[in-house]
Parts: C-alpha cells; sequence; structure tokens
C-alpha cells in the first residue's frame, strides 16, 4: 500500500511539474516521473520477496526477482542520461520564464 | 548461416560509431558512413537469401536457454525492413555528404548509433530490449535534431525530447504491466497470451507507446511540429527510420500477442481512420514543403495500421508493402525539398514560385513523387493504395464488413484530399511567375516576385530594396539530387517488380501473423 501511494504521489507529482512552463521544471518533473516508473517496475517482481538474489547463498522462496531490478537499472541509465541532456536545452535557447506580449513586445518577469 | 551472426547488425555499428567520434580522420568518418549502411543492407539481402529456406533465424544473446536469453530472431519482415532503411540510409548519408552536414564533429557517429538503434529494434525479440533499443536509437536523434536545422530547431528539440521522455516511461509502465501479469516480457513467450486481460491490458499500452512515438492520430501532435524543424538530411533519417520501427514493432507485437481475434476493434478503426483523414487534411494548410510532407507522414501511419485493423494476411502484406513505399517515397520528397532549400535558402510555399522552368531535374522528381504518395502509377504508391483497399474489401473473419467499408472511404477521401494539397504544393513551388530576389540592406532574400499576395509589390512593401531578377546560374546541381533520384528510382522499380514483392510480403505476412514458427525457433 505504502508503495503503491508512493507511485501515485510521485505521478501526480511528475506530471504537474512536466505542465510547467520552465524547462528545468519539465526535467525535474522528467526525473519525478522516472522513479515512479522505476518503483513501478519494481512492484511487478513481487515486493514482498526482498531476499538479495544470490544463487547459491540465499533461499529461492525468498530471493526477490533479479530481472525488474535489471529493468531498472537500465531504466535510470537511460533516463540520467536524457536528464542531463534535457538541462542543457534548458540551459541554450530562450529564457522560458519570460514571456512577450505580442502586441507590444515588452517581456515580463514571471 | 550462423544464427549469432544476427548481433553483428548492432555490433558492427556500434563499434564503427565509437570509432567514428574517436577518430578524426575524415576518410575513415566518409568511409564508414558511406560502407556501414550499404554492409546492413546487404545483410539484410543475405537474410532475405537465407529466409528462403529458413522462415526463422534465432539466437540467444549471451548462450543462456531460449526464454531466459536475450534473444535476437530474423524474419522475413525483419530482413525486409532492414534492407530497406539500411538502403535509404545510405542514400540519406549520401545527401549528408552534399549538404556538407557530415562534416560536423560528431555526425558520423551519431548516425551509426541510429543505425544500430534501429538495426537492433527491427531484430529484437523482447518488449524490454526493444525499449532499449528505441532509447538507442532515440539518443543519437536527441543530438541529431539539436545540431541541425535552423534555429527553431532548439525549440522543436524540447518538444522532441519531453514527449519522447515520457512515452518512454509509458513504455515502461506497460512493460512492468506485462511482466507482472505473464512473468515474461520474451515475444515468443507471450505468444497467444493476448486472452488473458491482465497481460492484454500491459501490452495495451506498451502499443499506446509506440503509437506515439510513431505519430498516430490523436497523439500525433509532436511529429509535425519537430520534423520540419530539423534540417533535411535529419528528417529524411527520421521519417524512413524511427516511425517505422515503431511501427513493425506495433505489428509483430499484435500479430504475437492478439493473432486474429480483434479486439478493441472499434478504438483501432478509429485511429486508423482519423490518421488517414487528419493527416491527409492537415497537409492541404501547411506554409513550406516539409510542413506538408510531415503530416503527409501522419497519414501513412494511418494507412499501414490498416493492417492491424483487419488482421487477416492479406492485410499485413498491405501494411508491409504501404511501408516500403511510403519510406521510399518520403525521403524521395524531404530530399528534394531539402535540395530546394540548400540552394534557394526556403521551403516556404509563398516564397517559392516558377521553378518549372528552371529545374526541369528536380521538377520530374517532384512530380512522380507527388503522384507516388498520391498513389497514381507508375511508382510504389500506386501498389501500396490497391493492395490496402484489397484487403479492406476482403476484410477478415471477425470483422464486420462496415469497418472494411468505412477504411476503403477513409482512403479514397484522403486520397483525393492529398491530391489537392499535392496539387497545391506543385501549383505554389513549381508554376507562377519568375522568382526575384530582393535585396535590402544587408539581408538578401528569395520571394517570389509577381504573386498574388504582393502584388508585385514585395520589394517596397517592408523595408525597401530592390527586386532583380534570380540569376541564370542560380541552379540546383544535379548531384544535390543524386539522393533523391536514386530513391525514386526504387520506387519505380518497386512499381515494376510488384509480383515478386508481393509473393515476398505474403511470405513476409504468413510468418509474422502465424508466430508458432517464430516461437519454436526462439524458444528452441
Amino acid at each position: 500500500m505504502i508503495l503503491a501511494l508512493t507511485i501515485g504521489v510521485l505521478t501526480g507529482g511528475g506530471i504537474y511539474l512536466l505542465l510547467q512552463r520552465s524547462l528545468v521544471r519539465i526535467a525535474f518533473g522528467v526525473g519525478v516521473l522516472g522513479h515512479a516508473v522505476n518503483l513501478f517496475l519494481l512492484t511487478a517482481g513481487g515486493p514482498a520477496y526482498r531476499g538479495e538474489p544470490l544463487a547459491d547463498r540465499m533461499d529461492p522462496a525468498t530471493a526477490a526477482d533479479p530481472l525488474p531490478q535489471a529493468f531498472v537499472l537500465t531504466a535510470i541509465v537511460i533516463t540520467l542520461a536524457v536528464t542531463v541532456f534535457l538541462l542543457a536545452l534548458a540551459v541554450i535557447g530562450r529564457n522560458d520564464d519570460t514571456w512577450r506580449v505580442p502586441e507590444c513586445g515588452t517581456e515580463h518577469e514571471r | 548461416m550462423n544464427p549469432s551472426l544476427l548481433a553483428l547488425f548492432v555490433v558492427v555499428p556500434l563499434a564503427t560509431s565509437a570509432l567514428a567520434a574517436l577518430v578524426r580522420v575524415r576518410a575513415v568518418q566518409v568511409g564508414f558512413l558511406v560502407l556501414v549502411p550499404l554492409l546492413s543492407a546487404a545483410g539484410g539481402v543475405g537474410l532475405l537469401l537465407e529466409h528462403r529456406h529458413t522462415p526463422v533465424i534465432a539466437t540467444q544473446l549471451g548462450g543462456f536457454p531460449g526464454g531466459i536469453a536475450i534473444p535476437f530472431a530474423s524474419d522475413t519482415l525483419a530482413a525486409v525492413m532492414i534492407t530497406v532503411t539500411s538502403l535509404v540510409t545510405a542514400i540519406v548519408l549520401g545527401f549528408a555528404r552534399r549538404t556538407g552536414e557530415d562534416r560536423l564533429r560528431f555526425f558520423p557517429a551519431l548516425a551509426l548509433m541510429l543505425l544500430a538503434g534501429v538495426n537492433g529494434g527491427l531484430l529484437t525479440g523482447d518488449i524490454f530490449n526493444l525499449f532499449v533499443f528505441v532509447e538507442v536509437m532515440l539518443l543519437p536523434s536527441y543530438a541529431l535534431l539539436a545540431m541541425t536545422g535552423t534555429w527553431r530547431r532548439l525549440g522543436a528539440g524540447r518538444t522532441f525530447l519531453v514527449v519522447n521522455l515520457v512515452t518512454s516511461s509509458v513504455f515502461l509502465v506497460g512493460i512492468a504491466l506485462v511482466y507482472a501479469a505473464a512473468g515474461t516480457v520474451t515475444l515468443a513467450s507471450l505468444a497467444g497470451a493476448g486472452d488473458d486481460p491482465r497481460i492484454a491490458f500491459g501490452v495495451w499500452i506498451v502499443l499506446l507507446a509506440l503509437a506515439i512515438k510513431a505519430g498516430a492520430v490523436p497523439v500525433h501532435g509532436w511529429l509535425p511540429s519537430t520534423y520540419p524543424a530539423t534540417s533535411a538530411t535529419v528528417m529524411a533519417l527520421f521519417a524512413s527510420l524511427h516511425s517505422k520501427v515503431a511501427l513493425v514493432a506495433m505489428l509483430r507485437l499484435y500479430a504475437v500477442v492478439f493473432g486474429e481475434s480483434h479486439p478493441l476493434l472499434l478504438v483501432v478503426a478509429a485511429v486508423v481512420i482519423a490518421s488517414i483523414l487528419v493527416g491527409s487534411w492537415s497537409s492541404f494548410g501547411e506554409s513550406t514543403i516539409r510542413r506538408t510532407i510531415a503530416f503527409q507522414m501522419v497519414a501513412g501511419v494511418g494507412h499501414i495500421l490498416v493492417a492491424v485493423l483487419i488482421a487477416s494476411a492479406a492485410a499485413y502484406t498491405a501494411g508491409l508493402i504501404y511501408m516500403v513505399h511510403h519510406i521510399l517515397t518520403v525521403g524521395v520528397l524531404v530530399l528534394a525539398a531539402g535540395a530546394i532549400e540548400k540552394t534557394y535558402g526556403t521551403g516556404h510555399l509563398v516564397r517559392l514560385a516558377g521553378l518549372l522552368k528552371r529545374e526541369k531535374l528536380l521538377a520530374t522528381i517532384m512530380a512522380l513523387a507527388l503522384l507516388s504518395i498520391v498513389g497514381f502509377p507508375p511508382s510504389s504508391g500506386f501498389w501500396g493504395k490497391v493492395s490496402l483497399v484489397v484487403a479492406s474489401a476482403q476484410g477478415a473473419p471477425g470483422v464486420p464488413p462496415a469497418y472494411g467499408i468505412a477504411v476503403i472511404g477513409a482512403i479514397v477521401v484522403a486520397s483525393i484530399v492529398s491530391l489537392l494539397a499535392m496539387q497545391r504544393l506543385w501549383h505554389e513551388v513549381f508554376w507562377g511567375t519568375k522568382m526575384t530576389l530582393v535585396r535590402r540592406g544587408h539581408a538578401r532574400q528569395v520571394g517570389s516576385g509577381g504573386s498574388a499576395g504582393s502584388g508585385g509589390e514585395g520589394s517596397t512593401g517592408d523595408g525597401g530594396g530592390e527586386s532583380v531578377p534570380l540569376p541564370g546560374s542560380m541552379r540546383i546541381p544535379a548531384v544535390d539530387l543524386w539522393p533523391a533520384g536514386a530513391l525514386l528510382m526504387l520506387s519505380l522499380v518497386f512499381f515494376v517488380l510488384a509480383g515478386p514483392i508481393w509473393q515476398l510480403a505474403t511470405k513476409a505476412a504468413a510468418t509474422v501473423l502465424d508466430p508458432s514458427l517464430y516461437v519454436q525457433a526462439v524458444l528452441g
């Protein structure tokens, strides 16, 4: 239940941040959403089984499923790489936090 | 053939990509850019020859037993797609050498990495590895998008990046649901698993993610707003590779998991018909050549997904034929638009005029390609639409005939609308008065002097400047047109050799729709 609630809160927060204007906040949103998805992947392996999945030391009946952990590891690496690129894009280009009124062309700080 | 050689389709482009990033000798980089896609295409032809007597070749990476290992499997569908995408990549990279984009620091490395991801995505027999290879394909795309094209690319890059990141999250959620319900993500182990609603739900989420990546209506909005902002070379690469990998994955996943059971028929039908109609309708109102083509790509996704809707052998054959046709034709149009932009500096319909008298070769290529995308002979588009209509008319046991009729109606309406849209493009770019060059201050701009909108006053309308005729020496060099011409030749060959190609596509469809051989080869 805790896990489900955590995933729910992270997804909600991630989507809220994704809907913001600034690309930095969107980058944070992607990170938060990535965590939610990673937890979701871990749940797929059955969270009740917590033992280290080492074949010769643990009883296989209590060992965790290693495959979702491998999935999560891969997903973390990909999310990290893309987040770095997203932050780089946030730096170059125009400033998202200012907005231009079409008629007079003046800029306002938000 | 030793099945473990399948890994070379990924290993060789990845290894040469790393080498191309490290070795800064131009001859080596150009050699890789030319040779690796051609080698990959040759490998694809080799696979096709092999598939004449072995329907499915599979290998287990790492040597674990089937069902646990990471499988690579090639059937006729994968072999056809590898051949076509590699060949198109080779030709598009030839255009990159004409525009000078291959001189950018990391361009060769990124292009080869893209090829590795595409080959891997086409060959992998595991949904999670499909995700990984799609990411391998997307990561170099982000960089390619950010380093070529106009300044608008940065805004487009943001959209592209965020949409694809969120889609990847959706993809992972789908994979987690499939794994939680089925305990496996190997495609062969999921054969016929669509009867279990829990697995089916996960697979639908994965299909949704793939539909976003392919650009089907109603999740298509990112595609026409990002692709035209890149350079023509990169757009041609994306158009022929990205959405097609997602589409092949959709066709295969749907066929393996659901077979011919037609779940959620109404939803699939709505997506297919909406994509066909919205794509062709929207291409009418666009202002540049490449934006028009981008909406034709959305329409193309709808046409290809007819295979999933009808899900009969004939429909899968038609979907594959249309997909190959679409890769070739969109490639011709984008590369021809790129050649125009390189010489005349703009792809805007209002700024181009009267090219018919100046550019005979370009006009021939564009005319045939525009006819092809609408579906007229003498090029591949004709057989693409004929096969789709025939398959829709035949229908399938589980599909009410009304759906087939609706699809045919949508295809006919979309063809007429596309014809009008393409006629408008032709009219704006190739007909009309002679183009003039407007000199104002320091800026130099190409404009159509006597077009109706500016009433011949375009030169004095804003900021002043004098309007001079384009110099006669300003022509598109013939070498700039060879990539588009080569793709067009492939499309014409496709029209002439429709018989053997149809047989090949029928065989590919049969292997995809009857996964027993695939399952046997992968699980051993």
